[in-house]
C-alpha cells in the first residue's frame, strides 16, 4: 500500500469510496449489510442459535436429519412424543 | 495487549470495585444509588472470573482441551450433542435461573441492602459457582453422570441416598413454597388471575399452532404467544375494573391453592404436551425477556435506594421471617449465592452438550455469575422502594395486623414511616385492592420493578402494567416449575418403587402415575395448604425451610467435589471446596436447629407448637398448626441427620486416603483424544 497516495486523496474521493464500498447508501439515506459490523451478524447468529437451542428448534431440527425426514405435523408429533420422556426427567431451578 | 497494560486494567478493575464495595458497606444514613451495587457486582465477578476460577482450572482441574468430551465420544443427536459454548451457557443458564434469584433477596432486604449483597457476591464467587463449575467438570470427565450417581460411586452407598433423599426433599418443599408465592402474589387480584388464566388457552393455541401450521416454529409462536400474553394483561385491566366480571376471577387463597393442587396433579398425570410444552416455552421466553429488561432498566435508569443498609431487624425481629443474619441470610438468599439444586443441572443436560473442556469455566462458573447478577437487581428492586411500603407489602398480618391502619401504625413504630392512605393509592395505581400483607416476595418485587420502569418509561399512567407484567412473570414460571418438578419427582419416585414392585417403575402404567402423582402432589400440597392457613404467612416458616433443604444438597454437592480432589492428589487445593462446605455446614446446622429447639416461638417449629398447645383455644385448625409445626421440625431433623451421615462417611474417606490406608482410585472415564483439536488447527 502506498502511504503517500492515500493522503492525496481528497476527502470526496474518501466519500466515493465509502460509497462503492456500500457501507452507507448515500443516495437512499440508509444503511446497508456492509455498513453494519461484522460482529453485529455474528453475535445475531449465535443469539439466534442459543435461542433456538433452549426453544428445541435445533432438537427437532436434529431429529429430522437423524430419520431423514421433512418436517410435517406428524413428524412434529412423534418428536414431541420422543422428547416428552427426557424433558419431564429434567429438572428446573427454582 | 502487553502485559503491563493487562496489570494496569485489572488494577483498575480492582479498584473500582473497592471503591464501590466501600461505598455500599461504609455509607450510614443517607440513601445510595444503585449502581454502586452493579459496579461492585461486576467488578467482584469479572475478578473472580478472571483470577479465582482460572486458579481451579488449572492448579486443581488441569482442564484438558486434548480430551474428548462424552458430547463427542457419545454424540447420539439426542442427549449427547456437542454444542457451541455460547448456546450451552445460554441453555444452562435458562435452566438455573428461576424465581428463587429473584424472590430470596427481596425476603434478605429485610436485614437492609447490605448483609444480601456481601453474601451474594462473595457466596458466588467463593461458593456458587465453584460449586457448579466443579460439579460440571466432575460430570464431563464422568460420561454425564448425575450427583446422585457420582455420590455413590465416589463416597459410598449413604452419600447416593442422601443425595437421592435430599433431591426428592428439596423438589417437593420447592414446590409447597413456590405455589404459597403464587397463591399470595394472585389472591384478592382479578387483574392477575384473570392473566394467569388467560396463559391456558394462549399456550393451546400456540400447541395447535406448533402441531398444525408451522411445526417446531418455536421461537416464532413464542413470540405470538408474548403478544398474545401482553394484550391478556392489557385485558386484565378491564377485568379487574368492571363489577360484573371481577367478581369472578377475585379468589380467596384457599380457593386458589386448591386450584393449584389439582392443576399439579393433572399436568403430571395426563399427557398435557399440548398445554404443558408451550407454556413451558412461553415462560422461558418471558424470564429471559424480563431479566434482559430488567437489567437495561436498572443501568438505564439508576435508581437510587431507600432502604438502609443495615435495619433494625439484624437483631432477628424481623417482620418477614424471624432469626438473626446468621445463619438465616444465608439460607434465605439461595440461588443467588450457592444453591444445591444448580449441581443437579450441571451434572444433568448441561454435561452432555459440553464441547471442549476449557467450556466448562465459562459455562459452569459464568452462568453462575450471571444468577448472580440477577440477584442483585433483585435486591435492587426490592431496596428502591420505601422502607415502609416494602415492610406493608411483605410482612404477614399475624405480625402488624389485619387491618390497614393498624398496620401502618405498626410500621410506622419500627421507625418506617408509611399511611394506610399512601398504601391505598399505591394499591390503585398497579390495579390492587390492597398491597397489605402480600407475602411471599413475588408482590414486592413486581411494585419495586413497577416503581423503576414507571419512573420513565410510560410513567405513573402504565405502572399498573409494569406491575401485572412482573406478577405474570414471576407466577407463569413458578407455575412451569410446578408442571415440570411434579413430573420430574414422579420419575423419581416410580423409578425408586420399580426397585420394590417393578409395574411401579413403568412410567405409562397408569395405576402407577396416579399413585405417585398423588403422593407427589399431595406432599407438597400439604405444605401449601399449610402456607395458607398459617396466620404468620407460611413464608416465615416454610421459606427458611426451603433454604435448609437447598443448602443442605449444596453440601452433598462439596462433598462430592472435596472428595474427587482428594481422590486427584490435590487434597492441597481442596480447601477451595472444603471452605465453602464448611461454611454451609455452620449455616445449615445452625439454622436448623435454631428452626427446631429455639425457644422463640417465632423462630422454633417446636416453641410455636408449645405455645400453641398453651393457649387457651383448643379447636380443629389450632391442632393442625401444632401438627405442621411438629412435622417441620422432624422433616429438618431427618434432612440434617441424613446430611451429616454422608459428611462423616466422606471425612472417613478422606481420612482413609491422605493415610494411605484406600487408594485413591478416581472413576472417571478413559482418556480419548479430541478430534476437535486438529480439526481446528488443520
Amino acid at each position: 500500500m502506498n502511504l503517500p497516495e492515500r493522503q492525496s486523496k481528497s476527502s470526496s474521493t474518501a466519500a466515493a469510496e465509502l460509497c462503492s464500498a456500500k457501507s452507507f447508501d448515500f443516495a437512499q439515506g440508509r444503511l446497508t449489510r456492509a455498513s453494519v459490523p461484522r460482529w453485529f451478524f455474528s453475535a445475531t447468529r449465535l443469539l439466534l442459535s442459543t435461542l433456538r437451542e433452549i426453544f428445541d428448534e435445533t432438537a427437532y431440527a436434529r431429529f429430522l436429519a437423524q430419520h431423514e425426514t421433512s418436517s410435517c405435523p406428524r413428524t412434529y408429533s412423534a418428536f414431541l412424543r420422543e422428547q416428552e420422556g427426557i424433558k419431564a426427567r429434567r429438572p428446573k431451578c427454582c | 495487549m502487553t502485559k503491563s497494560i493487562q496489570i494496569l486494567i485489572w488494577l483498575s478493575v480492582a479498584v473500582l470495585g473497592a471503591l464501590a464495595l466501600g461505598t455500599i458497606a461504609l455509607h450510614r444514613g443517607e440513601q445510595i444509588n444503585a449502581m454502586w451495587l452493579v459496579l461492585a457486582a461486576a467488578c467482584t465477578y469479572a475478578w473472580g472470573y478472571r483470577f479465582y476460577s482460572k486458579f481451579i482450572s488449572a492448579k486443581i482441574l488441569a482442564l484438558d482441551a486434548q480430551r474428548a468430551t462424552p458430547a463427542e465420544r457419545l454424540d447420539d443427536g439426542r442427549d449427547f450433542v456437542p454444542t457451541n459454548k455460547w448456546v450451552v451457557f445460554g441453555h444452562h443458564f435458562a435452566a438455573i435461573a428461576g424465581p428463587g434469584p429473584l424472590v430470596g433477596p427481596v425476603l434478605a432486604a429485610q436485614f437492609g441492602y447490605l448483609p444480601g449483597t456481601i453474601w451474594i457476591l462473595i457466596g458466588a464467587v467463593f461458593a456458587g459457582c465453584v460449586q457448579d463449575f466443579v460439579i460440571l467438570l466432575f460430570s464431563v470427565r464422568r460420561d454425564g453422570k448425575s450427583l446422585t450417581e457420582m455420590a455413590r460411586e465416589e463416597i459410598g452407598v449413604v452419600g447416593g441416598f442422601v443425595a437421592y433423599a435430599a433431591v426428592i426433599s428439596i423438589i417437593v418443599i420447592l414446590l409447597g413454597v413456590a405455589s404459597l408465592i403464587v397463591v399470595n402474589a394472585l389472591k384478592a387480584s382479578p387483574w392477575g388471575v384473570f392473566t394467569i388464566a388467560m396463559t391456558i388457552p394462549i399456550a393451546l393455541l400456540m400447541g395447535l399452532y406448533l402441531r398444525r401450521l408451522r411445526p417446531g416454529k418455536v421461537l416464532e409462536v413464542s413470540a405470538l404467544g408474548f403478544v398474545l400474553v401482553m394484550a391478556a394483561i392489557w385485558g386484565g385491566q378491564w377485568v379487574s375494573q368492571n363489577a360484573a366480571v371481577a367478581p369472578w376471577f377475585t379468589l380467596t387463597a384457599s380457593t386458589l391453592a386448591i386450584i393449584i393442587i389439582v392443576y399439579g396433579f393433572a399436568a403430571s398425570a395426563l399427557p398435557v404436551w399440548l398445554l404443558l410444552a408451550p407454556r413451558d416455552y412461553l415462560s422461558t421466553f418471558v424470564k429471559l425477556g424480563t431479566i434482559g429488561l430488567l437489567a437495561v432498566g436498572i443501568v438505564a435508569l439508576r435508581p437510587t435506594l431507600h432502604m438502609p443498609s443495615l435495619t433494625r431487624f439484624v437483631d432477628g425481629s424481623g417482620p418477614i421471617f424471624a432469626g438473626s443474619i446468621f445463619p438465616f441470610a444465608f439460607i434465605t438468599i439461595a440461588c443467588g449465592a450457592i444453591s444445591g439444586f444448580h449441581s443437579l443441572i450441571s451434572s444433568g443436560t448441561t454435561p452432555k452438550l459440553i464441547r471442549r473442556e476449557p467450556e466448562t469455566r465459562m459455562v459452569g462458573y459464568g452462568a453462575m455469575m450471571a444468577e448472580s447478577m440477577v440477584a442483585i437487581m433483585a435486591m435492587i428492586a426490592a431496596c428502591v422502594l420505601q422502607p415502609g411500603t416494602y415492610f406493608a407489602i411483605n410482612s404477614p398480618a399475624g405480625v402488624v395486623g389485619q387491618a390497614p391502619e393498624a398496620a401502618a401504625a405498626t410500621i410506622s413504630g419500627w421507625g418506617f414511616p408509611v399511611t394506610a392512605v399512601g398504601m391505598h393509592a399505591l394499591a390503585q395505581a398497579v390495579g390492587e385492592q390492597t398491597l397489605f400483607n402480600r407475602t411471599g416476595g413475588a408482590p414486592a418485587f413486581a411494585v419495586g420493578m413497577a416503581n423503576i420502569f414507571s419512573s420513565s418509561l410510560g410513567g405513573q399512567a402504565v405502572m399498573a402494567i409494569w406491575y401485572h407484567f412482573a406478577i405474570m412473570f414471576e407466577a407463569l414460571f413458578i407455575l412451569t416449575v410446578l408442571d415440570a418438578g411434579t413430573r420430574v419427582g414422579r420419575f423419581m419416585v416410580q423409578d425408586a418403587l420399580g426397585h420394590v414392585w417393578k409395574p411401579l417403575g413403568r412410567t405409562s402404567w397408569y395405576p402407577s402415575i396416579l399413585a405417585t402423582s398423588a403422593l407427589i402432589v399431595g406432599a407438597w400440597g400439604s405444605f401449601l395448604w399449610q402456607g395458607v392457613k398459617d396466620p404468620l404467612g407460611g413464608i416465615n416458616s416454610l421459606w427458611p425451610l426451603f433454604g435448609i433443604s437447598n443448602q443442605l444438597l449444596a453440601t452433598v454437592a462439596l462433598c462430592v467435589a472435596t472428595t474427587i480432589i482428594i481422590k486427584m492428589g490435590k487434597a492441597r487445593y481442596s480447601l477451595v471446596t472444603l471452605v465453602p462446605l464448611s461454611w454451609l455446614v455452620a449455616v445449615t446446622f445452625t439454622a436448623s436447629w435454631q428452626k427446631m429447639f429455639n425457644p422463640n416461638p417465632r423462630i422454633g417449629f417446636l416453641a410455636h407448637a408449645r405455645q400453641l398447645a398453651s393457649s387457651a383455644t383448643a379447636s380443629h385448625a389450632v391442632s393442625r398448626l401444632i401438627f405442621n409445626d411438629r412435622l417441620d421440625a422432624a422433616v429438618t431433623g431427618v434432612l440434617v441427620c441424613m446430611v451429616a451421615l454422608v459428611l462423616m462417611e466422606s471425612v472417613f474417606l478422606w481420612i482413609s486416603v491422605l493415610s494411605g490406608r484406600m487408594p485413591a482410585r478416581v472413576r472417571e472415564a478413559p482418556f480419548v483424544a479430541t478430534r476437535f483439536a486438529t480439526e481446528e488447527q488443520g
